[in-house]
Parts: structure tokens; C-alpha cells; sequence
């Protein structure tokens, strides 16, 4: 409307000098000049953004400016709200007590929160890009991390150094990224040590006097004068004091095994031949059950601690004595093949409830059923076997209906089998 | 930052390779820190066996030293690299051998921790082992962080610390023989503590020999027998 106008007065000009045609032109040509500096004010606006700025215009600029500066304003505000819900989640994450660092595909930090700089001693600034297991050097870490298996968690001391332990897990998400959760365990760490030296000690100090007592039991029950009323709570006396000694004995040797390292190498264990004089300690027992067979499959040995090996054959074997009954057969097995060496004892007692299974390697766990007290040995056998088994790099496999019988499989990997 | 460093390769494999013998080399660290770490605490916590186990690992680290030694005759052969790639393979190079070293003084600690730990122990000569290898343990960490991180002014940070380890041995080693005067019994205990401290001292000086490698890494300068101050110098820093 306006730009017609402005011809047609610019051909009326023209038609006074009788150039209508280049007066419209002219005019033409200064409507163009006058969007084009329009336009180029806008570009100036957008450029810097400062709203005194703001450019006013007339004809179709103005509202065009309006809807721009409102968009923006609008974008704005936007980027504000997300800076401060981010601010908010920097702040929530870096209040986290545990750390989190975010790696990319090929481990390499992303980002990392305040605890985690503390706990890794990490710089969040510096160490973006490096990779986690460049820094975090401990070996069961860098094994953890290569061998890509994040089910499980990593217990290392602090790079740090220190008395700080850490325990890592690694959470993949999205498309292959890592979300690596280090938490402070220092605590619990001590707290295991106390117990375990609480257990030592205890037994250990619980020993002499013990042994005071079981020598004057001795004596007295020797001594032809005691009165024959006196007889029976001597002997259930001196049973008694011998079941506490194994007990202490059981505990001092499981705390020593709990506080040990794996095993060593150097040692080859011939487990056939152990077998064969666990059978024959079991057949010399006063009741047997009326089968015990073993099946030696294989001439290997393992390497590892004689003393060991031989208290987890003697207890799973005392065990499937003292819960089969004498009209059950035992058998015990030892084969190689090429996921390692397995050593099994089977039986047909009384079993394992299911539900039971998982709970029978906890010191003094008891089922319920089928206890007879004289049967009750220290309670400690199979956490003994556990952690022998741990230090042997081994594992231990139940399988166990009740009323039919159990069957306990060691598992032990190649590199501990010693093929002759 | 390094992946910027040493990224303009036309090929990408040349790249992976310069990366996997880096990391290579930091596990190797890690192994070696790990072994001393438990030699350390074999002493502290007076337990033999942990000492001995350690003494028969030290063959793992030795199998690395080569295999990455392997490693980089491959490189220097195949790829001619040069510059920034050239002084990473080297650097490489030196700073495994110091590390198998370091290795053997840890082996060494452990062995005599397993004699040590015999006899009764707590003494005040202890503590200031246990003092020196906290510093040495540090030092040998930062080391390897520096390495890990091409990071010129930490590894200098090592440098310079290592003079406070070196005083540290020398007041052991007085406080020994001045025991061992009083005391000529004592000689053979005495002198096993001497040469742990020793140890300690000699992992000192590796550690901070692979500081000077990664300092020549960024820098290209060779700082070995110069003073500290023209060390700043050298490579414009302080």
C-alpha cells in the first residue's frame, strides 16, 4: 500500500519532467535503500543483542522486530531455567557422597564429581580425556577393567595411598558409556579387620586357660579315688572341653585363613592319593557308613597347600560321614578336564533344604532338621573349605536334595591344576 | 590431552599402537607400584609371607619390560617416527627399564622384610623407614601420574622431591651406625634395615629418572645431570 503510494508519487514527480518511468524507478530504488538499511540494522541488533538497541523502524519492521526480540526473550529465559537445573544437578552430584566419573567408550574421563576427584585423586579440569586405567593404576582395577565383566564390584586401596579403600563399579548406559561408582569402604574395611583380629585374640586368649582345665578333667577322671557319682559329668565334662578345643582351634584356623593371600605356586599337592587316605580315615572311623568309594580320575595334582587341601578333603568327608547313615554310600572323585580340576564328594544323607544351601558355608549356620547333637561338629567345616577354596583360587558347587543326599564339587581353574 | 598431541597421523593404526604401549607402560607401573606397595607393607605389618609372595611375582614385570621393549623395536622399525612419537617410543624405552629396577628393589625390600620380621620390631629406626617409604611411594605415584598425564611441571615437582628422600636415607643410615656402635650385636639386624632404606633410596632416584623422561617427552630437553635451577631454565619455568 505504502510502497504503491510511494511509486505512484515518485511517477507523478517523473511525469512533471516528463520521466514517469525513472521517477517510479527512483522511487523504487529508494524503498529498497531504506528495507535494505532496515535489514542491516536488524543484522546489527542480532549481532550485538543489546535491547536499547532495539531498532524501531516503520512499515513491516516494527512487529518483525517485536516477534524476534520476543523469541529471543523467550529463549532466553529458557537457558536460564536449563542453567539452573543443571547448576542444581552439578550441585546435587557434587554433594554425593560417592564419587561418579562418566567415561566414554574407550574408558577416557568425561566428567567427575567432587568426591570422586577426592577419592581418585583426580583434577575434574586436567585429566578430561585420560584414560581411567592410566591413572587408576592398581592392577585388579586395570584387570577389571579389560577383562569388561561390570557385574560384580573392585575393591582396590586409594591411589592415594593411605588407609583408604575403595570399591569401584562400573555401570554402562546409553551407547557405550560408562558410569564408574567409586565409594569410599574404608570403614567397613577396618571394621572387618577388627572382627577378624577380635576372633583371633579372643580364641587365642580362650586357649590357655581352656587347657588348664582340660588337664585337671584329666586328672581328676584318672584319679581312682573320685567318688563313681562323679563319673558321668567327668566324661560329658571332658567331651565337652575337647568339642571347645577343636572350636578354638577351628576359629584361629579360619581366621588365619581370612586374613591370608592366595596361595602360592610352588607346591605340587598329589590330591589322588590324599583321597585314597581320606577314604581309609573314614572306614576307620567307628560308624561308617557301609560304602565309601573313590574315584581317582587323574593323575594331576594342584598346586597349593598341602595342610590346606587336605582340611577341605577331611571336612567335606567328615561331613558326609556324619550326616549319612551307615546303610548309605559315600563317594569321592577327582578328574581333570579343560575348565580345570574338579573334586567332588557325594553322599546320600539326609541333604540340604534349597533354600539352606546358599546359608551352609556361614560360620555355625545349622539347619534345623535332622540334628542329632552328638553329630554337631564345630560348625566351622565348611567355611574352613571356603576359604581354603578362595585361597586356592577354587570354588565350591552344592547340589542337594534332602532325604537323598548332597554333593559337593570343588572347582579349582587350569592354571592351578599340575598335570604330571 | 595427548590424543591432541599425538593425533595428526595419517594413520590411525600408528596411533592405537603409540597409545597401547603407553598404557602398556602404565600397567607396568601399576604392577611395580602394587609390589612395592606390598613390600612396604610386609614390613610394616612384620608379615613374611606376604614379603616372600611378592618376591615371586617379580617375574610378571620382567615379562612386560620385554614384551613392550618388543613392542617398541617394532615401532622404531616399521614406523620411523619422529619428533613427539620419536621421544614418546624412547621415553618409553628408559622409563621400562627403571621400572623393571624398581621392581628388583621391591623384590629386594620384600626378601628382607621376611628377615626382618623374625626379629622384634617397632622400633623408632621402623618408623622412620615407614616415614621414608610413604615419601618413596608418593614420589614413584606422581611419577607415573606425570607420565600418565604429559605433565612437565609435575614431573619437576617430582625431581625436586627427591632430595628430601635422599636426606631422609642419609639420616637412617647415621642413626643405624651409631646403633650398631653402641650395640655390636645389633650389627646384622641393623645393616638389613640400612639396606632397605638403601632400596627405598634407589627407587627414589628411578622414580625420578622417569620424571626426566617425561619432562624430555614434553619438552624435548635432556635434564639429566643439570642443576635444579637450570633445569627451570632449561625448559622456562620458575
Amino acid at each position: 500500500m505504502r510502497l504503491a503510494m510511494l511509486l505512484v508519487a515518485g511517477a507523478l514527480a517523473g511525469w512533471l519532467y516528463d520521466q514517469a518511468l525513472l521517477g517510479a524507478f527512483l522511487a523504487a530504488l529508494a524503498c529498497l535503500g531504506w528495507q535494505l538499511f532496515n535489514l542491516f540494522r536488524l543484522d546489527a541488533w542480532l549481532h550485538t543483542g543489546r535491547l536499547e538497541a532495539f531498532p524501531d523502524g516503520s512499515g513491516v519492521w516494527p512487529p518483525v522486530f517485536a516477534r524476534i526480540e520476543y523469541m529471543r526473550e523467550k529463549a532466553r529465559r529458557r537457558r536460564r531455567r536449563w542453567r539452573q537445573l543443571l547448576r542444581e544437578l552439578r550441585v546435587s552430584a557434587g554433594a554425593f557422597p560417592d564419587g561418579g566419573v562418566l567415561l566414554n567408550a574407550r574408558f577416557e574421563i568425561v566428567n567427575c564429581n567432587t568426591a570422586a576427584e577426592r577419592l581418585l585423586s583426580l583434577k575434574k579440569l586436567r585429566d578430561r580425556g585420560q584414560r581411567i586405567d592410566n591413572l587408576l593404576r592398581h592392577p585388579d582395577f586395570v584387570a577389571y577393567v579389560s577383562a569388561g565383566d561390570f557385574s560384580r564390584s573392585v575393591e582396590l586401596p586409594a591411589p592415594a595411598g593411605g588407609d583408604t579403600w575403595i570399591s569401584c563399579f562400573m555401570i554402562p548406559y546409553g551407547l557405550e558409556q560408562r558410569l564408574l561408582l567409586v565409594r569410599d569402604i574404608t570403614g567397613t574395611v577396618r571394621l572387618e579387620r577388627t572382627r577378624r583380629d577380635f576372633v583371633a585374640n579372643a580364641s587365642h586368649e580362650l586357649r590357655t586357660p581352656l587347657t588348664v582345665i582340660a588337664g585337671y578333667l584329666d586328672a581328676l577322671a584318672d584319679d581312682p579315688g573320685a567318688p563313681d557319682a562323679w563319673q558321668a559329668p567327668l566324661a560329658e565334662m571332658r567331651s565337652q572341653s575337647v568339642r571347645m578345643t577343636h572350636l578354638l582351634d577351628d576359629l584361629l584356623e579360619l581366621s588365619r585363613l581370612e586374613s591370608a593371600a592366595p596361595c602360592g605356586l610352588d607346591q605340587v599337592v598329589d590330591i589322588g592319593a590324599m583321597l585314597q587316605r581320606a577314604r581309609s580315615e573314614a572306614l576307620a572311623l567307628p560308624e561308617h557308613p557301609r560304602v565309601v568309594e573313590a574315584t581317582i580320575g587323574s593323575t594331576a595334582g594342584l598346586f597349593g597347600n598341602q595342610v590346606e587341601l587336605h582340611s577341605v578333603v577331611s571336612n567335606l568327608v567328615s561331613n558326609a560321614v556324619r550326616y549319612t547313615p551307615s546303610e548309605g554310600s559315600i563317594s569321592i572323585s577327582w578328574n581333570v578336564d579343560a575348565t580345570g580340576g574338579h573334586l567332588a564328594v557325594a553322599d546320600t544323607g539326609i541333604g540340604i533344604a534349597d533354600e539352606d544351601i546358599p546359608r551352609v558355608t556361614e560360620r555355625f549356620f545349622r539347619t534345623d532338621r535332622g540334628r542329632l547333637r552328638q553329630a554337631a561338629g564345630t560348625g566351622l567345616g565348611l567355611a574352613i573349605v571356603k576359604h581354603c577354596l578362595r585361597r586356592h583360587d577354587g570354588e565350591l558347587e552344592i547340589h542337594s536334595s534332602p532325604g537323598k543326599g548332597s554333593t559337593f564339587i570343588c572347582h579349582f581353574p587350569p592354571h592351578r591344576v599340575a598335570l604330571t | 590431552m595427548e590424543t591432541e598431541k599425538f593425533s595428526h597421523h595419517i594413520s590411525r593404526r600408528f596411533n592405537e599402537e603409540l597409545e597401547h604401549v603407553r598404557s602398556e607402560v602404565l600397567r607396568m607401573g601399576g604392577m611395580v607400584q602394587q609390589h612395592l606397595d606390598v613390600a612396604i607393607q610386609a614390613i610394616v605389618a612384620a608379615d613374611s609371607e606376604l614379603g616372600l609372595r611378592i618376591a615371586a611375582e617379580d617375574h610378571r614385570v620382567n615379562r612386560m619390560e620385554v614384551a613392550i621393549d618388543e613392542e617398541c623395536t617394532r615401532i622404531l622399525a616399521t614406523r620411523s617416527p619422529t619428533a613427539a612419537d620419536l621421544r614418546l617410543v624412547i621415553a618409553v624405552i628408559k622409563t621400562i627399564t627403571d621400572l623393571e629396577r624398581i621392581g628388583d628393589e621391591a623384590q629386594k625390600i620384600a626378601t628382607l622384610a621376611s628377615r626382618l620380621t623374625v626379629d622384634a620390631h617397632a622400633d623408632d629406626e621402623h618408623r622412620q623407614v615407614q616415614v621414608m617409604a610413604g615419601q618413596v611411594q608418593e614420589m614413584l605415584r606422581n611419577a607415573l601420574d606425570a607420565f600418565s598425564r604429559v605433565d612437565a611441571e609435575d614431573a619437576l615437582a617430582v625431581v625436586e622431591g627427591d632430595r628430601l628422600v635422599d636426606e631422609q636415607y642419609d639420616m637412617i643410615a647415621r642413626r643405624c651406625i651409631t646403633l650398631m656402635m653402641e650395640d655390636p650385636r645389633s650389627i646384622r639386624r641393623f645393616l638389613d634395615v640400612t639396606w632397605v632404606a638403601r632400596a627405598l633410596e634407589r627407587i627414589g632416584d628411578h622414580a625420578k629418572n622417569i620424571s626426566e623422561y617425561v619432562i624430555y617427552l614434553v619438552h624435548g630437553k635432556d635434564i639429566r645431570h643439570v642443576g635444579i635451577d637450570a633445569v627451570k631454565e632449561k625448559i622456562g619455568l620458575g
